[in-house]
């Protein structure tokens, strides 16, 4: 009896291995597959591995030479500040050279009205006058000198661009530095290596890193009445009102 | 009173055109740092400057920092100051005010702005 059973059970178990088998045979196809996927995925991965740590090696220089662009916009800026200082002195000295021929004319012509009345010639003394109101520094003139220092004064503020935009590409730096790290650190996790620094590009740290992120520039109005709101809100004085409703 | 402005700003260029603008309003007067900590050195060895226009965001001391040493130094706590900066969200122009600036302009700033916030502090001082 136990003979029997004992062969039962070895049939029981061939039955599983005859199914086991027919797992296995279903099974290889699908191992086969993934075998030949990774051998198309592994160069893939590779690939991608490489051109990471191409671009990483790369982002230093990138940085690199955003910070030029900020050094170079900023000598640009200085440059341009120092043009319109230079233009706004000589326009000042044209503006005094052009009130000191103002106050010339004016004597002269109160000396001419002395002399006209010595003179009897009315066609010569029309003639003369005609011309001399043509050397006059009119008030034309004035205005054109105000509007070209307005002019210029606002070119000097249209600079403030400059700062702007600095601190915008040193918002996109720390972006870039921070992709980097974690490419680095990705590189690390997938070669157990530190990732070798390019030999041509020497990078310097943003010092101090200071900048706002969420720096504009624009001519809208919404920014600086926000601030006018709250400083006006913050420094307002408790009203008579107010204080009595404590009291109540 | 004559107005001796300290000029702080990590960028030359802002301090040129704060200066250029101050010059336009009639002022004469001004020392230049181009950090918190430079500024609080200067304005601790000089007691002729009255005025502080000072940014937000520069490096070793920011201008948040320099306003909260300042009210924090019985000589010179009393000093008006006007900051300067490009961060215009509400949340820091409240932190701003609790450090206690005096008042508080969202660059790029126009002449009138500069005038009108100048104006204001000196009329509350």
């Amino acid at each position: 009896m136990k003979k029997v059973n004992n062969m039962t059970d070895l049939f029981a178990k061939l039955d599983d291995l005859k199914s086991v088998f027919r797992y296995g045979e279903k099974l290889i196809p699908i191992i086969q597959n993934i075998i030949e996927f990774m051998r198309e995925t592994v160069p893939l991965l590779e690939n991608i591995n490489s051109s990471i740590e191409e671009s990483t090696c790369k982002i230093p220089k990138a940085t690199n030479q955003i910070i030029n662009v900020t050094n170079a916009t900023e000598v640009a800026t200085t440059e341009i500040l120092d043009l319109v200082d230079e233009i706004s002195n000589n326009l000042s000295k044209a503006e005094k050279i052009s009130e000191h021929i103002s106050d010339q004319n004016n004597n002269r012509r109160k000396i001419w009205e002395k002399i006209k009345l010595q003179l009897f010639d009315e066609a010569l003394i029309s003639e003369y006058e005609h011309i001399e109101s043509d050397v006059q520094v009119t008030s034309e003139q004035k205005d054109i000198f105000s509007k070209i220092k307005e002019e210029i004064y606002r070119i000097t503020l249209s600079l403030q661009v400059q700062d702007i935009t600095a601190q915008q590409l040193a918002a996109v730096n720390h972006l870039i530095e921070s992709v980097n790290n974690k490419l680095s650190s990705l590189i690390t996790d997938f070669q157990y290596a530190d990732i070798k620094e390019p030999a041509d590009t020497f990078l310097d740290k943003v010092a101090g890193a200071t900048f706002d992120p969420n720096a504009r520039y624009h001519d809208k109005k919404e920014a600086q009445d926000i601030a006018d709101s709250l400083v006006n809100s913050h420094y307002e004085k408790t009203s008579q009102t107010e204080i009595d409703k404590l009291f109540l | 009173m004559s107005l001796k402005f300290l000029i702080v700003d990590d960028s030359l260029t802002m301090r040129r055109i704060v200066i250029n603008s101050l010059k336009n309003l009639g002022f004469d007067q001004f020392v230049e740092a181009c950090d918190g900590k430079d500024a609080y050195d200067k304005l601790l060895n000089d007691n002729s400057v009255n005025f502080v226009i000072t940014d937000w965001n520069m490096p070793v001391f920011s201008g948040l920092e320099l306003t909260k040493a300042i009210r924090g130094h019985s000589d010179v706590k009393n000093i008006p100051i006007l900051m300067v900066t490009t961060r215009g969200i509400k949340e820091d122009i409240i932190e701003a005010l609790q450090a206690k600036v005096n008042n508080y302009i969202v660059k790029p700033f126009t002449p009138n702005v500069l005038r009108e916030k100048i104006d204001q502090i000196l009329a509350n001082t």
